[in-house]
């Protein structure tokens, strides 16, 4: 089990096979240990003797009662058969029934912004770099046929998909005419589907004549915003180094005043931000509700955090202590708040995802055993050239099929086959249903690494995590029991009866 | 001090009662009033002095004392967050195939008579209704696309199926391939050893008779048909493969011995428990499919249409009418009048299409006998 303290002073124990952490103590560690000590006497009566010089008695004894009722509901342990296979025609029906929710266009690798994290800079070894290339309409064509004719076949299986597709780039909106071919001819032979547009734009090209189109098609449209001017400006540039700002927020104005809804900020941030200052501008009404956060990601192979010293990391880590505190201290007036914050992204929906994400009691999908990681196919990414990728993260090395060969139900096994084959180490972790990690976390150009010193910095991250977690739920267990749905703080995300508990 | 339920270890507040509901070992605690308000105090978190009910709770290993202020997940199956996630596949467990709507027989308690059991879903019965009847070719068609919707049983039924045998074991056989877990209901005259041992490994045979033999058979789940009159004489029959199918002519024929008893609160498992926390404890993840192939929330509901699969399939039914379907599913107690307001709603049976016969409401109750505002079983 892995153990922690709260901020109140509690003692909790991640229970990987319940998954679930449960209130634990010195007595039921004591406890535990003698039970699975296979070579000595598990009684109770010789337990308690054993064990009284240190702990009281009834303690002793509520404890044995408890672990031995506890063990009625754990399963034996999954087991990854190594070497891994799984058969083709699962995976396809697998695909079929859980996958294909979005169809990813990267309309074009040309961007007209340099951000200084972006990961199609030199700061990342396994993406590709910046470049002008551009999708064509036949590439884009092709893909969405195949999409939806996979749709199709998939409605057998789960007739409540609602498809999406998105446009990515570089910047989509270089590539708007292709946007609006494709969107057009989704909506000439496939409107049965009612697909869910998604654009994820750096705003900069968003004038109104593209901005009224975009709301016609009741596009989800994502804006990558980093916060105040400054902050913004310092990441977010033009190729010429000027700042991105001001023109991106005059931009949006026009939406923002016409009320509309599907329109919401990701940020991503790094040692240098100033979190308060972002926190403080994502709670103004004319800034779209922010719907994602994340630190500038440092997966294998980034040098992006090559340019601050160890003085900045510890600066960041106590700004981010002092926010969580900020945050804690303020529950009341984030509670209250309409929309997530930038908080609320950061400590309380982090918080929700440790506590409610992992799936307790039920073994894991035989075909995706371990680790946070999807089945290939869930998203298909289509790169300009017609490479179906895993997601716009993964390094393009890993292709899934290609609008020629369509989805590669083979390819998808041999993946998820030398995936799992290179984590041999998952079956035994502590961690195991509390592991986010994917294909882009263990990512290489030779295929796929998984280092003792990932699990290490994880379970740490994850102890911080729960810990974290449960500080705020003893608090107030409502900032933890709601899950943020974009634009709304409604349902909680275990009781809707405020009567049960 | 505070006092905490353990994680398996759930508390419910009716309008007046609560009670704790021990998902692992499936005991319940009923509450009377008070201890409802102390049990709600501890469990908002607030501190406590000690007492005679958490000392109760800690030796009944339901609960445990803390210093601090303290946050206890409850015990769950599955994410949660993952259960939220927009577009997920419906969860189809169980559809009833109705075959046939022909019977030589003529059973007092049939259907076909407007009279109602609380098993009718399950049981042998026709309807007075007219229609085609799906052809083979068809009910084949529905299996594959029930195995494709991972739709988890199937129950065969329908009249009397040994009328249309040959109909009824080339269904069974083709739901083989597909399905493990398949119950076909058969009425105990009409079945003989050749049929009966012919179905054993292919399905869980389900007959229904109004007398118990001294001895049953191993093997077989036998719905006992009860009678108003004879309801508690037979509340002494325990054996572990027999069903009791309750008849109800009408509403004036109930006796104090209604449906839902104190006796037959139980908390069976942790399974149903939470499931009913969202979901109808009956119709939830349910559908039925009519000898002429209508969609039915269930059997006995014939008034509720979803479609019908002669000319849509099933799969297309649930994505133009799942809001219709949904409703059905997710009608839990907390919906229901008086059930509402009773701590035992999660633990509970409910038969809609008896209530909705009876009270001519979707949301009505007649067949309790307890009355959660008074906290009182009468």
């Amino acid at each position: 089990m892995l153990e922690f303290y709260s901020g109140n002073g509690n003692m909790y124990a991640w229970d990987n096979e319940v998954g679930l952490s449960i209130p634990f103590s010195h007595t039921m560690r004591a406890v535990m240990n003698e039970l699975s000590d296979q070579k000595s006497i598990s009684n109770k009566g010789i337990i308690i003797k054993k064990l009284k010089k240190d702990f009281e008695e009834e303690e002793i004894s509520y404890c044995y009662d408890w672990i031995k009722k506890w063990e009625k509901i754990k399963f034996q342990n999954y087991r990854l058969q190594i070497p891994y296979t799984v058969s083709i025609s699962d995976i396809r029906q697998f695909v079929l029934r859980n996958c294909l929710l979005q169809l990813t266009l990267n309309v074009t690798e040309d961007c007209n912004f340099r951000c200084k994290y972006c990961v199609y800079s030199n700061n990342y070894k396994y993406t590709r770099h910046h470049s002008d290339r551009y999708m064509y309409f036949s590439i884009a064509k092709k893909s969405i046929d195949h999409f939806f004719s996979l749709t199709k076949e998939g409605l057998r299986y789960n007739p409540l998909r609602v498809p999406a597709v998105g446009f990515y780039g570089g910047e989509p909106l270089l590539n708007f005419d292709l946007i609006k071919e494709c969107v057009e001819y989704i909506e000439d032979k496939y409107k049965m589907y009612h697909t869910h547009y998604v654009l994820t734009t750096n705003g900069s090209l968003l004038d109104e004549e593209k901005a009224n189109w975009l709301m016609q098609y009741d596009f989800s449209i994502s804006i990558s915003l980093d916060g105040p001017e400054d902050e913004h400006d310092r990441l977010r540039v033009y190729r010429s180094g000027h700042g991105t700002f001001q023109d991106i927020m005059s931009n949006i104005k026009p939406i923002m005043d016409a009320k509309y809804k599907k329109i919401h900020s990701q940020t991503v941030f790094d040692w240098k931000s100033d979190l308060f200052k972002i926190d403080e501008f994502f709670n103004r009404s004319d800034v779209p509700h922010i719907t994602g956060a994340s630190i500038v990601n440092n997966v294998g192979g980034c040098k992006y955090y090559n340019r601050f010293s160890e003085e900045d990391n510890t600066a960041f880590m106590k700004r981010l202590e002092e926010a969580k505190i900020f945050y804690l201290e303020n529950h009341d007036y984030y509670k209250s708040h309409a929309g997530a914050s930038f908080f609320d992204l950061l400590f309380g929906k982090g918080a929700a995802q440790v506590l409610f994400g992992p799936g307790s009691l039920l073994h894991p999908f035989s075909i995706m055993p371990f680790t946070g990681t999807c089945v290939p196919g869930r998203k298909i990414f289509v790169d300009v050239e017609g490479s179906f990728h895993i997601c716009e993260r993964v390094p393009s090395n890993i292709p899934i099929g290609s609008v020629d060969r369509g989805l590669d139900f083979e390819k998808i096994a041999e993946i998820l086959s030398n995936y799992f084959n290179h984590l041999d180490k998952c079956s035994l972790c502590k961690a195991q249903k509390l592991c986010q990690k994917c294909y882009q976390s263990f990512a290489t150009d030779k295929g796929f690494l998984c280092s003792s010193k990932l699990c290490e910095e994880l379970n740490h991250s994850l102890i911080e995590s729960l810990t974290f977690a449960f500080t705020t739920a003893e608090l107030d267990p409502d900032i933890v029991e709601r899950y943020d749905i974009p634009h709304e703080k409604s349902e909680k995300i275990i009781m809707v009866n405020k009567n049960v508990f | 001090m505070y006092f905490r339920l353990n994680p398996e270890c759930y508390f419910v507040r009716g309008s007046k009662n609560g009670a704790i509901f021990d998902l692992i070992d499936g005991k319940i605690v009923a509450l009377d009033h008070q201890e409802t308000e102390l049990m709600t105090i501890c469990e908002n978190n607030e501190p406590i002095y000690d007492g005679r009910l958490f000392r109760e709770l800690k030796k009944l290993r339901l609960g445990n004392f803390y210093l601090n202020k303290i946050y206890v997940q409850k015990l769950r199956i599955g994410s949660p967050i993952e259960e939220q996630q927009i577009g997920n596949p419906p969860k189809l467990y169980r559809a009833f195939l109705e075959i046939n709507n022909s019977c030589k027989r003529d059973c007092w308690f049939c259907g076909y008579y407007g009279i109602r059991r609380s098993l009718g879903c399950m049981g042998c019965n026709k309807w007075n209704q007219n229609g085609e009847p799906l052809p083979t070719e068809k009910w084949k068609k529905l299996i594959d696309d029930l195995r494709n919707l991972d739709c988890k049983s199937i129950f065969i039924t329908g009249g009397d199926l040994t009328l249309i045998w040959d109909k009824a074991i080339d269904i069974l056989d083709y739901a083989n391939k597909k399905f493990d877990n398949i119950y076909i209901v058969l009425h105990k005259r009409s079945l003989s050893e050749n049929m009966m041992s012919y179905l054993t490994d292919k399905a869980k045979i389900i007959i229904q008779t109004e007398n118990l033999d001294k001895q049953q058979l191993d093997g077989y789940i036998y719905l006992l048909i009860v009678k108003p009159e004879d309801r508690n004489s037979v509340d002494g029959i325990t054996s572990k493969n027999t069903i009791r199918d309750f008849v109800i002519r009408k509403p004036e024929s109930l006796t104090n011995s209604s449906l839902m008893t104190k006796k037959k609160i139980q908390l069976s498992n942790m399974h149903l428990f939470l499931n009913n926390i969202k979901y109808h404890p009956c119709l939830g993840h349910t559908l039925a499919i009519s000898y002429t192939g209508d969609v039915l929330p269930c059997p006995m509901m014939r008034g509720h249409k979803f479609g019908n699969v002669s000319t849509r399939e099933i799969y297309a039914i649930f994505e133009k009418e799942w809001e219709d379907i949904y409703k059905f599913w997710g009608l839990n107690l907390d919906k229901i009048e008086r059930c509402a307001d009773c701590e035992f709603r999660y633990t509970c049976i409910d038969c809609r299409a008896l209530e909705e016969c009876l009270t001519g409401k979707i949301d009505g109750k007649r067949l309790c006998s307890y009355d959660p505002k008074e906290g009182e079983w009468y």
